[in-house]
């Protein structure tokens, strides 16, 4: 007869988790900085050529031990990890412990951009982000890099430069306080602050294009 | 009176770990989701629910499983 497991089950499960973390660790770090490295190199280009209002910074990152956790926990309800699931839990689900994240502004350095990176990563899935109430979306991408390791996915996005910081805040915010997020409220909130930064990103962008011709192309350069 | 205003009276407090409203006295604890997708009224008669005290009482949307419930009886003490 198979013991009744215990409490220590649970702990065990979230503590082995912690473990395959910190040896995945050396690799998700050499993931992030051959991504970074790739990312930058392949966007050179368009950075030598950014007028001086435009801006394009490339960020990698880890993700953390227990933010991992968490993730691969999801949004069932009370946060625990089954004991009894069969198959039990393994980090190496998770598409996005080792990433990129592209911020360009204005947003038609986003599809040049996109564009850069696609036959370095043509064979990663695309899983855009929505936003703008579904009505936008932006690159983002998964796969394999597999100089680094084959079990190990990473992940790059190409996002709104003012989304994208707004998100940083937002999203921690947000995830690590379940009733604010599933508050009407907040969402309502959240939705007012994407639609003014979409709004001042798509102004810049028509202002760009009806004065286009006015301005020399690159004045640093002159 | 809002939802939280009548866990909180009721001597609820909030688990960030697990996302619930837990009441160690009463042995009762309410998930986010539950609390969220249900009326006052409701959220009232479940605190005001008697139960038969010798475990745990979890108001979930979806019922948790054996394993899930063993774990938070014995994280919730």
């Amino acid at each position: 007869m198979t013991p009744k497991r215990t409490i220590e089950d649970h702990l065990k499960i979230e503590d082995l988790l912690r473990e395959e973390y910190f040896e995945l660790l050396p690799a998700l770090r050499r993931l992030a900085m051959q991504l970074e490295t790739e990312i930058r190199s392949l966007t050179l280009p368009i950075l030598h050529n950014l007028r001086p209002y435009e801006q394009l910074v490339v960020k990698s990152r880890v993700k953390e031990c227990e933010s991992a956790l968490n993730t691969l926990l999801g949004p069932k309800e009370g946060r625990t990890f089954d004991p009894d699931r069969p198959g039990g839990y393994s980090l190496l689900q998770l598409p996005d412990l080792a990433g990129v994240r592209v911020l360009v502004f204005p947003n038609n350095r986003l599809i040049q951009v996109d564009d850069a990176l696609r036959d370095r990563f043509a064979d990663w899935t695309p899983k855009p982000i929505k936003y703008g109430g579904g009505s936008a979306q932006a690159p983002k991408y998964f796969g394999y890099c597999n100089e680094i390791s084959r079990n190990i996915r990473g992940e790059y996005q190409v996002v709104p430069m003012l989304l994208g910081l707004f998100w940083e805040v937002e999203h921690a915010a947000m995830y690590k306080f379940r009733p604010a997020a599933n508050s009407k409220d907040m969402r309502n909130h959240r939705t007012v602050v994407e639609d003014s930064l979409i709004s001042f990103e798509n102004g810049m962008e028509c202002f760009v294009r009806d004065n286009i011709g006015k301005y020399p192309e690159n004045p640093s350069k002159n | 009176m809002k939802k939280s205003d009548i866990l909180w009276q009721a001597d609820y407090r909030y688990n960030f770990d697990r996302d619930l409203w837990v009441n160690p006295k009463a042995k009762k604890a309410f998930s986010v989701e539950f609390v969220d997708d249900n009326v006052e009224g409701e959220i009232v008669r479940r605190i005001e629910q008697r139960t038969n005290g010798n475990g745990w009482t979890f108001y979930f949307n979806t019922d948790p499983s054996d394993g899930v419930k063993r774990v938070l009886e014995q994280v919730l003490g």
